[in-house]
């Protein structure tokens, strides 16, 4: 009875992620609501500002990341209810390397989860405002590093806080202000692909992944010691 | 440190939760074999099996676990969403190749050593007939029994068991006494957390307990 060295961290993510993967395949309420939250966001802002500001290659973009940061918040929370619905968190970090691999999964996971809010997300905003796009090779790109910037932060702000009675308040408080980095690359990044400034996508691009990569390390050196 | 034949241990443990210490220099050996943790509700029994499976960070005091620990506690730790099945495959698969087969004969390949591992611990529980239904559709005692299975289909050095045998019918009590008694054959080190259930008094090799969160006085079962 050795100890189980042979199964790689990066495999228990993945297994992980695939239970979280098949847990929303049967349950989708969690999509559909952030889905659903971010559209009726998206098209609430649109009307506030109304549709020629909501138009503009400055202003587009941030409706867009405001609405999928909140549907960030929504999923996540919605993804660490249901592991404490039968104490299932306990029983994945009790498990050697269960820490890191809740957390490494749940990356994974809600990283596929908000690429396909952000796809539908995305495609209504365009639809709603008539969006032209000068580059949507850039677009895409700033879009996918973007959606993965996102994660390492909610996820982290959300594990750390997943058994406080405060944690619906908490969470947005404490990940609001860490995410701005985040917020303003990705709207200037996707701003600039409406535009048509090549340079100026790549640039917010690449920032956007050295935030998202540091923010995944940071997360796995903190997640499992504060876990609880 | 835990004496030499012991497989985990807690010494001089104190756990302070919403600033009130539920534990207090607290020194627990487990040895292969059965231990059992007794006290009244409240004495600190769970916040012990918590820290011994690292749920819960010691104040004071150390504690030396194995690598490979099963922890069962109070509820089942099911993810709602997934079948029976697909939550104790999840954790087998998790567990990889050092949980190993007890009950079913080996089928070719890993893949079917599983499978007929996982078959063979639901048909022991009688869960074969709701084994594919999410959990959240099952009964308590259903959940119950899928989670008591994982000693069935996961081998480890450790296993923290808080009042396994609650909510438990005679059959299903039956059950888990059969599947201790195969896990401690295996070497498996086994604490268990009980306000005093009498199916352990022929089971237990040691016995502790424990009063508001503190040591006291308990006759071994040697």
């Amino acid at each position: 009875m050795g100890p189980s060295v042979d199964l790689s961290g990066l495999r228990r993510a993945w297994l992980v992620a695939g239970r979280e993967a098949r847990a929303d395949t049967r349950h989708p309420d969690g999509i559909v609501a952030a889905i659903t939250f971010m559209a009726v966001l998206i098209l609430l802002e649109s009307i506030v500002v109304g549709p020629q500001i909501a138009r503009d290659t400055a202003v587009a973009p941030a409706l867009y990341w405001i609405a999928l940061l909140f549907a960030a918040i929504v999923t996540t929370t919605r993804s660490f209810d249901r592991e404490l619905e039968d104490d299932a968190l306990d029983g994945v970090i009790a498990l050697p390397g269960g820490r890191d691999a809740l957390y490494a999964g749940k990356l994974v996971a809600l990283g596929g989860t908000l690429g396909l809010v952000a796809l539908v997300g995305g495609l209504l905003e365009i639809v709603f405002l008539d969006l032209g796009i000068a580059l949507p090779g850039h677009l895409v790109v700033a879009t996918i590093v973007g959606v993965a910037a996102l994660p390492p932060i909610v996820v982290l702000d959300v594990a750390l806080t997943v058994r406080l009675r405060a944690r619906a308040a908490l969470v947005p408080v404490l990940a609001l202000p860490v995410l701005m980095p985040q917020l303003v690359a990705a709207t200037n990044a996707a701003g600039a692909a409406l535009a048509g400034d090549a340079m100026g996508a790549s640039a917010w691009s690449a920032l956007l992944f050295a935030i998202a990569l540091v923010y995944a390390v940071l997360g796995l050196t903190i997640v499992p010691t504060a876990i609880e | 440190m835990p004496s030499v034949e012991s497989t985990a241990g807690l010494r001089g443990a104190t756990v302070i939760l919403d600033d009130r210490a539920v534990l207090r220099d607290v020194d627990i050996d487990v040895a292969p074999g059965i231990t059992v943790l007794r006290g009244p509700n409240g004495a600190g029994k769970t916040t012990a099996l918590r820290a011994l499976a690292g749920l819960v960070p010691l104040a004071a005091g150390t504690r030396e676990v194995p690598f490979d620990v099963l922890y069962l506690g109070h509820r089942a730790q099911l993810l709602h969403g997934l079948t029976a099945r697909e939550n104790l495959r999840f954790f087998i698969e998790f567990r990889g190749p050092t949980s190993r087969a007890r009950l079913a004969p080996a089928a070719p390949g890993r893949h079917g050593e599983r499978e007929a591992r996982l078959a063979g611990a639901l048909e022991r529980w009688g869960l074969r007939a709701d084994a594919d239904r999410p959990v959240e559709r099952l009964s308590a005692g259903q959940r119950r029994r899928a989670a008591l299975a994982r000693l069935d289909t996961e081998t480890c050095a450790l296993a923290l068991l808080d009042e396994p045998f609650a909510e438990l019918d005679a059959e299903a009590a039956a059950l888990l006494r059969s599947s201790l008694l195969d896990a401690t054959a295996l070497g498996t080190a086994i604490l268990i957390a009980s306000h005093g259930h009498a199916e352990l008094d022929d089971l237990a090799v040691r016995a502790y307990a424990l009063r508001d969160g503190r040591m006291v006085p308990e006759p071994s079962a040697d």
